[in-house]
């Protein structure tokens, strides 16, 4: 069985969760395809994708024992462009964080790049197939909508204080918190160009739900000190790493 | 001596409103500075259902506010104790600012004219009350607001 994160906590529980491919995300919240569209700003709802390439069909490729085995993803099909999608989550119990993404984005996803940063997180993949991640991502665990933030730039906020309703800071104030409904709408799209009509993005969660899905340790959540089966294992690797690198001359 | 309420989350304008309502009706209370992140810029196309720009009232008195609340510090007058005035201001807190807050003692205002200061205002000696109550990048009178006390 593989093993993906040491730890006896719910915080490690999570972080397990989300990079075991077979765990299924609960889904939150029902965003349509359009407001995905909308949200990343690539193409206008209902706009053909543009390409690079023609698709591989008619492309005459050359003998290869790798392009045999390897089944090439929906958007390289068809020679789609490459587009990004890239999320801040807050140091105050947003569900997921940079690093997590990473990994389980690379464990749940083929034919995708991801970067991270230490407040964000970028993930490319070609057009079709990013919009069907993004989708994923938005609507299930990996987001809340005060504390995940969609933005392609000027992301800045992450450790900032929240807030008194949950929202992390943004410059360009792209997911706004409606005071008549109590729910977040984006209001521009991820690099902050004005939407025509705002997608709404549902309710925050509250405190307590947010809690028992994160995975950041934290001394006034769960303190990684507390987990002492992860801390043990960080030991171990950081002694052996000791010990491998040691070199007497 | 001073007080500094550090909110652990930045206040909207409604609450920022009720706990200067609250604090300003406390006896001691010399004089109150509000520090924070400023406000979006005034904008007659943004709907109001997302808006936290208004005109607050505190004490009767209007108050443009310009900044969302991320700190305040309180000035205590010298004839009231300081330690019974932060535990009123924490009765106050607790009641308002459910996610928490830090009180500490201390000197945040700063009482001394400085360099910055000359050159705004010239060799004019300032009252003691308006030293430190502003920015030195800003006009004292878009900033400060004096409440008459009986």
């Amino acid at each position: 069985m593989a093993q993906y994160y040491p730890g006896t906590t719910q915080v490690a529980q999570n972080r397990r969760n989300f990079t075991d491919p077979t765990y299924k995300l609960e889904k939150l919240r029902e965003i349509s395809d359009e407001g995905v569209v909308k949200i990343l700003g690539h193409r206008a709802p209902g706009e053909e994708y543009k390409s690079v390439h023609p698709p591989l069909d008619e492309i005459d490729e050359p003998d290869d024992h790798i392009r045999e085995i390897v089944e090439p993803i929906d958007g390289a099909k068809a020679g789609d462009r490459v587009r990004y999608i890239q999320f801040v989550d807050s140091m105050y119990f947003a569900p997921a964080q940079p690093y997590l993404r990473s990994r389980s984005y690379l464990n749940r996803y083929r034919g995708v790049d991801a970067g991270t940063l230490s407040g964000r997180q970028i993930i490319e993949a070609r057009e079709r197939d990013l919009e069907r991640i993004s989708k994923e991502l938005i609507e299930t665990e990996y987001f809340d909508p005060a504390r995940t933030g969609i933005r392609g730039k000027s992301v800045h906020g992450h450790s900032l204080r929240l807030d008194e309703n949950g929202v992390m800071f943004d410059m360009l104030r792209r997911q706004v918190f409606n005071k008549e409904t109590g729910k977040i709408e984006m209001v521009k799209d991820q690099i902050g160009k004005e939407l025509d009509e705002p997608v709404i993005l549902g309710e925050p969660l509250d405190e307590k739900t947010l809690k028992s899905k994160t995975t950041i340790y934290r001394i006034d959540g769960e303190a990684y000190k507390d987990d002492k089966d992860a801390v043990e294992i960080l030991h171990k690797i950081h002694a052996t790493r000791s010990e491998g690198g040691f070199c007497p001359e | 001596m001073d007080l500094q309420v550090f909110p652990h989350r930045i206040l909207g304008s409604d609450r920022t409103e009720m706990l200067l309502n609250e604090i300003e009706a406390l006896d001691g209370v010399k004089r109150t500075v509000i520090q924070g992140p400023r406000l979006p810029p005034e904008d007659p196309n943004e709907n109001p259902k997302y808006g936290e720009r208004r005109v607050i009232t505190v004490n009767g008195k209007e108050i443009d506010l310009k900044i969302k609340t991320g700190r305040i510090f309180i000035d205590i007058s010298n004839d009231f104790n300081i330690v019974e005035v932060k535990d009123s201001i924490h009765e106050i807190c607790k009641e308002l600012l459910p996610f928490g807050f830090d009180i500490d003692i201390g000197k945040f205002i700063r009482t001394q004219k400085t360099v910055t200061d000359s050159i705004k205002y010239g060799n004019k000696s300032i009252p003691d009350e308006l030293i430190g109550m502003t920015d030195q990048s800003a006009k004292l009178k878009d900033r400060v607001t004096i409440f008459k006390k009986d």
